[in-house]
């Protein structure tokens, strides 16, 4: 249990080289003790890497890594108390699963009566108490990754669990129960678990605190519904959300409203100090209502297509050439030509040069 | 700080490369002694320490008649000898480890890794065991002292190193690509030359240099199967040994018999530095 | 142009790969099918496109005899999960690969190819390797050559599965864009996939599989309102479909000797006795005056929340329709939605829907 501070880091692969790139560009991040978080990002944003540099196995090429206020930077992996579970389960397959549990504590020197107290405790935590005899190798992946996960846990004061996208082999029925498990242990333990992935559905489950990265940079840092109501970017409402949220060209009218094509739309945001050219708004299409008629910040537009999504419907609407996307209940009846689409005033967020106007 | 480790990186690399080329340094400069200069003390440095001379090579190419060893049809033998087998080979290993990586083989419980394990300990075996059989076959066919007979019996020893590459190499080629090759219209003959042979020419190239590198360098059936018309090199420079050792001759021999590997490593250090083969060496 | 099935069936050691599967597939049109993995879709798509011979049954394409066809006679184009493309070539003659193949004149080549490109999006890379691209870059690639070749059938065996969450929501969209141009060529598009939104998404008709069995075909609005059995209504549905075995008795339903409904209309007619109940997680909510539950685990998923709820006899998934966080162990109160019930007689089979009533 510690907290962690990550002071100016930023990491290059090769930063001695003409034409370097930072795989992470240079932040300032602190991770509560006990806290529950996930780096939500898409492919190749730098998620890994922050990830390996906590645990150590990256050092930073700049910057330095507190546990406690200890920098921590020059220690290897071992020293730092981290534990780490992969992708993929690793376990030793020649061991069973008790020993596979033990390692950590065995190699450490601990004492057997404590290695099994701790072993036990685990087993039963992550109900893997009737597999402990048996050998490793011969069990289904996501007992395996429990036995990852377990690994992590037999050790008393990890300072966190780092966990990079652990879910990925698991069988979508199952995942669920690896989730609940996870939730349980932080409810339990109290260890600092910072969970890496690019599922935005099981960060928004997972966390308390999400941490968006694109292309090496930190976006935004939030709480899943602050990231879904306010997203600090264009680039989060886009990749929070299904579908991504609505984003519009238009042009300031006065310090609280704006000009969408032809209608005028206000919003709670005060737009005094925004005259930039590149003004968005954006609306979740959970937030676009549906009107009997036009009123006060609503918009008529011609329906294009209604997609059946099962629970939900989405509906395409053209309004002077936008495509507006609208989601709705499925017992929702939508008319066949012409709709009437409202913009809450407290759902609108807009954006100068692709940054929300606070 | 970093200089301090850089300088000792390559101090160290420097030390080991002079452990390494000392040897041929060695041998270089021995092959233009004379008899004096070799058992007079140790000399190192030509026209500092010793006259240098060139009747160490130039023995390689005299012949017997004229008290030397001529080294030329032997080397020329060797060349055939290695490259054709090499080329057999690989030809026939590449065609088996292909069939035994895609389809499945099964006769009673003989199933396809026993017969990939069945190649493979073909090398196993100490060539001793070998040398008899190989005698009296080559005997029986007439093909003793032949290079047509050399040529077969370095198939048979050849062979097991490319199927134990090639297999290796053509389990790591997804088989969806075969298939995707047979659904854009190419039969499996077709698939298997346009699609997954390109794929797999680092593997080859190591099967080649193996087995190029044991062909080259075998004595011991170049010896046993040969006599009179027909010499391999590592034969004849043996044969250069008399009641005096010619060192300066040996020494020349020798380089000249490392020459090709060198050359052909060079050529190929290109594939096995773009980490390619990773998988392929064992 | 029609692909027809007959009884074909494919038998591994124990289980059956494809166990009598018949079915009927006319041009232009989309076909998904949905099913759990190992269920039998990759054997499909594999026996289509030859790879893989049935054991017995038959397949017929435009009245012929498909299966004295061999694979590389038959047309088809396939897009697997794994990104397939050839390692050896660039971009550009990846693509190009089966029209040289077939020994197309080269300045059509260039046409059609750049046509492919231009449909995935992937122009300016013709030049580049394989090796240098993403994954959702490989898959274009993998893509726009299965498209190239006009083919009659196009097999798709769950392409997105391995790539991020939002760039598989990208290129779902995009694949319906050109979806909708191919089919208006005649061919025919079969997609697999284990995602019920997915299969929603697409639209198309689905079919639904299960151990080797088609256990239903149809539209995705059909399957999603009278889904066959109970098997189907958890295969198609994402969470899966709650079930209770209960009972009906008079005029209440009993779900698992605990909860107890009043009975809806649309079960007015069903007799007393013993049914297996499905209500979707939409109509389970919260509700102050309803039955007691404990949290096990709060979703979120955009602005709502999915609910896994506890009580001793029964597990439930419900859905919040707003974005909350609850501690694990808490006690909240639920209700059951009855106008939103399903009944499935004790054999699995759907007895009445709230869509379409009594079967």
């Amino acid at each position: 249990m510690a907290q962690i501070k990550l002071q100016n880091i930023a990491h290059s692969y090769n930063p001695n080289s003409v034409d370097s790139k930072y795989a992470l560009k240079p932040f300032d991040m602190t991770w509560v003790d006990g806290g529950r978080y996930a780096i939500l990002g898409p492919s190749g944003c730098g998620k890994s890497t922050m990830l390996n540099i906590m645990s150590g196995i990256v050092k930073p090429s700049e910057g330095r890594l507190l546990f406690d206020g200890v920098d921590v930077t020059d220690e290897t992996t071992s020293d730092r108390n981290i534990a780490q579970v992969f992708q993929f389960p690793v376990i030793y397959g020649t061991m069973t699963v008790h020993d596979n549990l033990a390692f950590p504590l065995v190699c450490r020197g601990y004492d057997k009566s404590f290695i099994e107290s701790k072993v036990n405790e685990v087993a039963e935590a992550l109900s893997l108490e009737g597999l402990l005899s048996q050998s490793a190798r011969k069990l289904t992946a996501d007992q395996k990754q429990l036995i990852s996960l377990g690994r992590g846990l037999v050790r008393d004061n990890v300072a966190a669990i780092l966990m990079d996208e652990p879910l990925t082999v698991i069988d979508p029925d199952l995942k669920f129960r690896l989730r609940r498990k996870l939730k349980e242990i932080n409810q339990k333990y109290q260890s600092t678990l910072i969970y890496v992935t690019h599922d935005q559905n099981e960060a928004m489950t997972f966390a308390e605190n999400i941490i968006v990265m694109d292309d090496g940079e930190i976006v935004q840092v939030g709480s899943p519904a602050e990231l879904f109501d306010r997203p600090r970017t264009t680039f989060v409402g886009y990749f929070i959300g299904a579908p991504a949220m609505n984003l519009f060209e238009c042009d300031v009218i006065d310090s609280n409203s704006i000009k969408f094509g032809g209608a005028k739309i206000t919003t709670e945001t005060d737009l005094k100090s925004v005259n930039g050219e590149n003004i968005k708004l954006g609306i979740r299409a959970e937030y676009v209502q549906l009107m009997k008629s036009t009123a006060k910040n609503t918009v008529q537009a011609k329906v294009e297509s209604v997609d059946d999504w099962g629970n939900h419907k989405l509906i395409s609407a053209n309004f002077e050439g936008n495509i507006i996307k609208v989601k709705v209940k499925r017992e929702v009846e939508v008319p066949a030509e012409n709709v009437y689409l409202k913009f809450p005033t407290n759902n609108c967020c807009i954006y100068e040069n692709e940054i929300l106007v606070p | 700080m970093g200089t301090f480790y850089t300088t000792l990186k390559y101090t160290a690399v420097t030390i080991w490369s002079m452990f390494v080329i000392a040897p041929f340094l060695w041998a270089l400069s021995t092959s233009f002694k004379d008899f004096n200069s070799v058992t007079s003390g140790a000399t190192y440095i030509p026209w500092v320490d010793f006259e240098p001379t060139l009747e160490g090579w130039r023995v390689l190419l005299r012949s017997p008649a004229q008290g030397g060893v001529n080294i030329v049809e032997p080397y020329l033998n060797s060349i055939f000898v290695t490259c054709l087998a090499s080329f057999i080979s690989i030809l026939l290993g590449t065609l088996a480890a292909y069939a035994l990586s895609r389809y499945t083989f099964k006769a009673g419980f003989i199933k396809n890794d026993d017969i990939t394990f069945f190649f493979i300990s073909q090398r196993i075996m100490p060539p001793v065991v070998l040398a008899i059989p190989f005698f009296i076959m080559l005997g029986k066919l007439g093909l003793l002292d032949t290079l047509l007979g050399l040529v077969m019996v370095y198939v048979v020893l050849l062979m097991p190193i490319a199927v134990w590459i090639m297999v290796d190499f053509f389990n790591k080629v997804p088989v969806e690509i075969d298939e995707t090759a047979l659904i854009d219209g190419c039969n499996p003959i077709q698939a298997f030359f346009k699609v997954v042979l390109p794929n797999s020419i680092p593997g080859m190239v190591v099967a080649g240099l193996f087995c190029m590198i044991f062909g080259w360098t075998d004595f011991f059936f170049a010896f046993i199967l040969t006599f009179t018309e027909v010499q391999l090199l590592p034969v004849a420079i043996v044969s250069l040994n008399s009641s005096i050792t010619p060192w300066w001759s040996l020494s020349a021999a020798a380089l000249v018999s490392v020459a090709p590997l060198i050359v052909v490593a060079f050529i190929v250090e290109r594939y096995l530095s773009k980490g390619n083969l990773s998988g392929a060496l064992k | 142009m029609t692909l027809i099935a007959s009884n074909l069936t494919t038998k591994g050691k124990e289980e059956f790969f494809l166990n009598d599967i018949s079915f009927e597939m006319s041009p232009g049109k989309i076909y998904t099918i949905i099913g759990r993995t190992l269920s039998g879709k990759t054997t499909l798509l594999k026996t289509i496109a030859g790879l893989i011979a049935q054991d017995s049954g038959t397949l017929s394409f435009n009245g012929n005899n498909f299966d004295v066809i061999p694979v590389w006679k038959r047309q088809v184009a396939m897009v697997y999960q794994q990104f397939i493309n050839y390692p050896h070539l660039n971009v550009y003659d990846n693509i190009a690969f089966p029209l040289k193949q077939r020994k197309v004149d080269l300045a059509e080549i260039k046409d059609r190819v750049k046509q492919a490109i231009e449909q995935v999006g992937l122009e300016g890379f013709e030049e580049r390797k394989i090796q240098a691209l993403s994954g959702g870059q490989q898959q274009r690639v993998a893509l726009a050559r299965s498209l190239v070749k006009n083919a009659n059938i196009l097999l798709l065996d769950e392409p997105l599965v391995n790539l991020d969450y939002k760039l598989r929501e990208q290129l779902r969209e995009e694949f319906k864009k050109i979806f909708s141009s191919k089919a208006s060529e005649e061919a025919i598009l079969i997609y697999s996939t284990t995602d019920p939104i997915e299969a929603m998404q697409l639209g198309g008709e689905v079919i639904v599989m299960d151990e080797g069995k088609i256990l239903q075909q149809g539209s995705a609005k059909e399957i999603y309102e009278n889904p066959r059995s109970t098997k189907v209504a958890e295969i198609t549905n994402d969470p899966a479909m709650n079930l209770f075995d209960g009972e009906i008795n008079g005029k209440k339903i009993t779900l698992n000797n605990e909860v107890i409904l009043n009975i809806p209309k649309h079960f007015k007619d069903l007799p007393d006795g013993k049914y297996s109940f499905g209500i979707r997680a939409s109509g389970v909510t919260l509700d102050k005056s309803g039955f007691p539950f404990q949290i096990e685990l709060a979703e979120i998923s955009g602005s709502e929340t999915f609910l896994h709820l506890n009580n001793d006899q029964i597990h439930v998934v419900g859905l919040l329709d707003a974005v909350k966080n609850f501690d694990i162990g808490e006690t909240v109160k639920v209700s059951f939605d009855i106008e939103k019930l399903y009944a499935f007689g004790s054999d699995g089979i759907l007895m009445s829907s709230p869509y379409s009533g009594i079967k």
